[in-house]
This record gives structure tokens, sequence and C-alpha cells, in this order.
């Protein structure tokens, strides 16, 4: 189990290396997703196997960053310190066009949350992810707008 | 649809065990005890009840994860030291549905007369003090961690929120809707005087008014957070007929897993839960069909929990469940009477133990909210990739 106690907590924990290589693609302005060697299937999240064929080798892929509002949540109650002064918020699923069986949890922005529909087309931008309660830390991440 | 899981084997055991003895502590907001302290006493009530002595338990099953309640416990509890047959994969959640299917198993194998199983849970204590409870649990995970809770997609309300939503665009389904759920366990649990909701009324008008926690989903969707424990006992049945209880017979078991992880945000059935693939088999070996059940009890963390499983256990067509729970049909008096204990939303969040005992309790005629001539009774357990299906009857 991950430690709560990162001082940087809820930014993502940058040494974990399941995780290293899509913050570093973020940085880059690149979503990327591991591709399993062996089957070519997208593999989302990062577990240590493939679901389809159980390969255990990836390779990180870029995708273009178009995709589809699978669903959303508006959260309304801060249900940590560090989104207290976010809410409401809009965070959701978002199936990409690339695969849509992969679907990417982020932010959705710069939209009206009562305008949003079902399926409707976002697109990838990435912006700095900070929270007032780490000051002083940025993570450049995957964020969606409305295409 | 059904290419996304599988079905786990499991051995025909119909009519071979029951369940033959049950405990329950006190279900309470923070009670200030520990899990261990809550889960003997559970057990120590179980035993008591089936007119057996602590030395009679010769197995012992709880959930691994949860370390809190074990053969220790137990042994320094009631100053035993004879050998337990012994299984982590037992306790709540789905496995509260599938102990009874380990238990006659060991039981069969000669490993095990009377097995106690055991589920305690202190959440509401831990919670003051920050050092557990679902969302901790949860947010520990490091893909969680770093993919999920950066996000803001989190905890458990903004999961099923988000489950929640996707069911309303591809169903219809509506908020009023999933408030007659809420309504339901509300008023099973007003019947219940060991409900920690037993003494507060809830109406549709109540829900509706009830905060957005993470919009569609209230406050009210949502479950408990709770104090409490309870234990079951399976036995043969032959063996049960001689204990001081009517035997509840385990007339049929499942169980289902999904195949695209552990994770909600990528199960590729998202507004379905694994019942699909545990309660087909649970009721064929029951020779049993949904339209037989007198009592349904599931895992309801939050009521679009209820509305999956009430679809994908069969009791209506997948995307039906919005219409067929309007009204008064789940109500104990209603067309399915369901949760009649008042479940984790208003009964007590221990993670479907008492789910259990309810059916027990509703089989042997004696459940607070009882429905007049139960003879068969469906515990859905639920845990995110996994689903169980326990089929209890009465004795015939
Ligand atoms: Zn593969």
């Amino acid at each position: 189990m991950a430690s709560l106690k990162r001082a940087d907590f809820p930014l993502p924990d940058l040494s974990d290396e399941r995780t290293t290589e899509f913050f570093a693609g973020a940085a880059r302005g690149e979503l990327v997703i591991p591709k399993c060697d062996s089957c070519g299937a997208f593999c989302w999240y990062p577990e240590e196997r493939c679901l389809k064929c159980d390969g255990d080798a990836f390779t990180w892929t870029a995708v273009d960053g178009h995709g589809r509002l699978y669903s959303w949540a508006v959260v309304r109650r801060a249900f940590l310190p560090a989104f207290e002064e976010m809410v409401p918020f809009v965070t959701g699923l978002v199936a990409l066009d690339a695969d849509p069986t992969v679907r990417i949890v982020s932010y959705v922005v710069d939209c009206d949350p009562d305008a949003l529909a079902a399926d409707q087309p976002l697109d990838v931008v990435f912006r700095d992810l900070r929270f007032p309660t780490v000051p002083d830390r940025a993570v450049p991440v995957p964020m969606f707008v409305p295409a | 649809m059904s290419d996304w899981g599988h079905a786990t084997e499991l051995d025909d055991i119909s009519g071979q065990v029951a369940i033959a003895g049950i405990g329950e502590t006190e279900y309470t907001k923070a009670s200030g005890r520990t899990a261990r302290e809550i889960g003997v006493e559970a057990a120590e009530r179980a035993i008591a009840d089936a007119g057996l002595e602590p030395t009679d338990i010769d197995g012992l099953s709880w959930n691994g994860a949860f370390a809190d309640f074990d053969a220790d416990a137990f042994h320094e509890h009631f100053g035993t030291s004879h050998d337990l047959w012994t299984s982590r994969w037992g306790g709540g959640m789905t496995w509260a549905g599938t102990a009874p299917h380990l238990a006659a198993q060991a039981i069969a194998d000669g490993k095990a007369r009377h097995v106690l199983n055991v589920f305690p849970v202190a959440w509401a204590t831990q919670r003051g003090s920050m050092t557990g409870g679902p969302g901790e649990t949860h947010a520990a995970q490091p893909l969680k961690q770093n993919l999920e809770v950066p996000f803001g997609w989190f905890p458990q309300p903004v999961y099923f929120a988000t489950i929640m939503r996707r069911h309303m665009l591809e169903f219809g389904t509506t908020e009023e809707q999933f408030g007659a759920i809420a309504v339901a366990c509300r008023r099973n649990a007003n019947h219940n005087p060991t409900a920690v909701m037993h003494e507060k009324k809830m109406t549709l008008d109540d829900y509706l008014a009830s905060p957005l926690l993470a919009d569609p989903l209230r406050m009210f969707d949502s479950c408990l957070i709770s104090d409490g424990g309870a234990a079951y006992i399976t036995t043969s049945l032959e063996r049960a007929r001689d204990l001081a209880q009517p035997p509840a017979v385990v007339a049929g078991v499942g169980e289902g897993n999904a195949e695209s992880g552990g994770h909600w945000s990528q199960q590729q059935e998202f507004t379905s839960t694994p019942q699909v693939f545990s309660a087909p088999p649970a009721f064929k070996m029951a020779g049993l069909a949904p339209g037989d059940v007198d009592v349904l009890t599931v895992y309801d963390p939050f009521t679009v929990v209820s509305m999956m499983q009430i679809e994908d256990m069969g009791f209506c067509e997948k995307g039906a469940a919005g219409e067929f729970v309007e009204g008064d049909t789940l109500h104990h008096d209603g067309e399915l009477a369901f949760n009649t204990h008042g479940g984790l939303l208003s009964h007590a969040y221990v993670l479907g133990i008492a789910h259990v005992v309810e059916v027990v309790k509703q089989i042997r005629g004696t459940a607070p909210a009882q429905v007049p001539g139960c003879e068969v009774g469906v515990y859905g357990g639920y845990t995110g990739g996994m689903a169980s299906t326990l089929i209890l009857t009465e004795d015939r």
C-alpha cells in the first residue's frame, strides 16, 4: 500500500514506476498509454500483465488526444482538503478514440457542467495540476475540454 | 454481453449444509470499540444461538484483508487452543455469500463440522481518528492514488455517481427511481429496532432534498459509516437439524468475476455487475428462479448498486430496474421484499454480513420486518470486480 503521508498528496507520486511514463508524457504534451508488445492491445490501467493475453512487456505509445465523454460527476462535496477551493468541479471518464475501451480519468474543464452530454467529443489539453494544500508544486497532467 | 467475465466453477452443494447459528453486535455510529472486540462478541452470540460451545467450533473464516479478527482473536477471547480449519476468504462483502460454500467443502472433506464466519468493522470509530475507512483503503492503492485521486475521481461516492449517470444516460433511469430504493430501505429500517436509522423517517421529497455530494449522487443514495459486526455458523444439514434453531438450508451459491480488472473506471460493462455471471449458476444449483424469491438482500453501498444487481440477477430486464423499483415494490410488504433490515443505506454499513443474517432470520420467520411465509431468501454480494449469490431456503 502506498503511503498517504506523502507531503505532495494528492498530487500523483512521480516516483511510482508504473505511472512515471504517463506523467512524463504529459510533461512533454503527449498522451501515452501502454501497448502490449505481444498482442498490440492498449492496456489501461498499467497492470503488471496484459488482461487480454497475459503478456508482460509494454511500450508506452502516444495516442491522439481525441475522445468521448463516457460519464461524469459534478463533485460538490470536497472529499479531501485539497479539493476545497475547487468544488464544484467535473471529473469523469473519457473513452479514447484510439481505443474506446481505454478510459482516462480526468477533469473536464472550460465547460458548462449543465451542458455536458453523453459521448460528446472532447480533446486533451495539458495543464498544471496544483493544490493549495501542496504549495509550490505543480504536475502537468492531461485534462479534457469540449471539442 | 456476457464475454466480459466468468463464473467461478463451484461444486454443487445444494442441500448439503445449512446456516445453524447467527450472532450480531449492536450496530452504531462511532462506538469507541475495536473491530476485534466486535468480532468476538458476534462470534460468541452466533455460537450461543446455535446451542454450541466455543470448543465445538472447528472451522473459522474471516476476511484476510481486514486482519482485525482472526483465529488468534477467537482463541484469546474464548481461552481455547484447539485446532481450527481456517480460511481468510470469508467475512463480508462478496465473501459473505461464498463462505458457506468454503465451509461445505471443509465439512465434506472432514476437516470441520461447525464453521464460523465472522465479519466486524469499526470504521465509524476509525474515521474519527483518520486511521481507516473505505476512502483511505482505496486512496492507498497506488494506481488509484496516481490515476484517480489527483483527478478528483475519489472516493466511492464519485465512482458511483459516474456509474449512476451512465445508467441514467443509457436507460433513462430517473433520480426519483433511485430515490425509491433509498425510501424502501429506510421504511424497512424503520421496522427494525437494531437499524441505525430506525427512528428516522424518509420520504421521496426528503430524498430529493438531500445534498448532492457528486451530482447525480445524493447523500441519501449513500451508505452509512458504522461500527458493528455479525457472524454465522455453517454445518451439515443433518447436524443443523439437531441444533437449537431451524436450519436455513444453503440451496445455491454462485460467484462471478469481471475480466476487466478491479477498477471501476475500466469496467467495460460499466452499468453491470458480475451478478450477470454469479446469479444464474446459483439459481441453477438451487433449482429455483428469481420469481421464486421471497426476500432479496443485496450489498448496497449506493442505490445504483442495488439497481444494477436487481437487473443482473434477473429480477427484471437489463435497464428496466428504474421502472421496476418505483413506488413500494421493494418495501418489506411490496412485490419484491428487498433489504428488509434496511441494508447498508439505512441499517448499518457492515459490508454485507448483516444481509446474510437477515436472510436467515426471514427463513426462520423471526425478522423484524418479516415477510409472511418466506421460504426462499437471497443475498447478492458485490465487491467491484466480483459478485456472489447465496440462496437460502426453508428446510423442506
Ligand atoms: Zn496482450
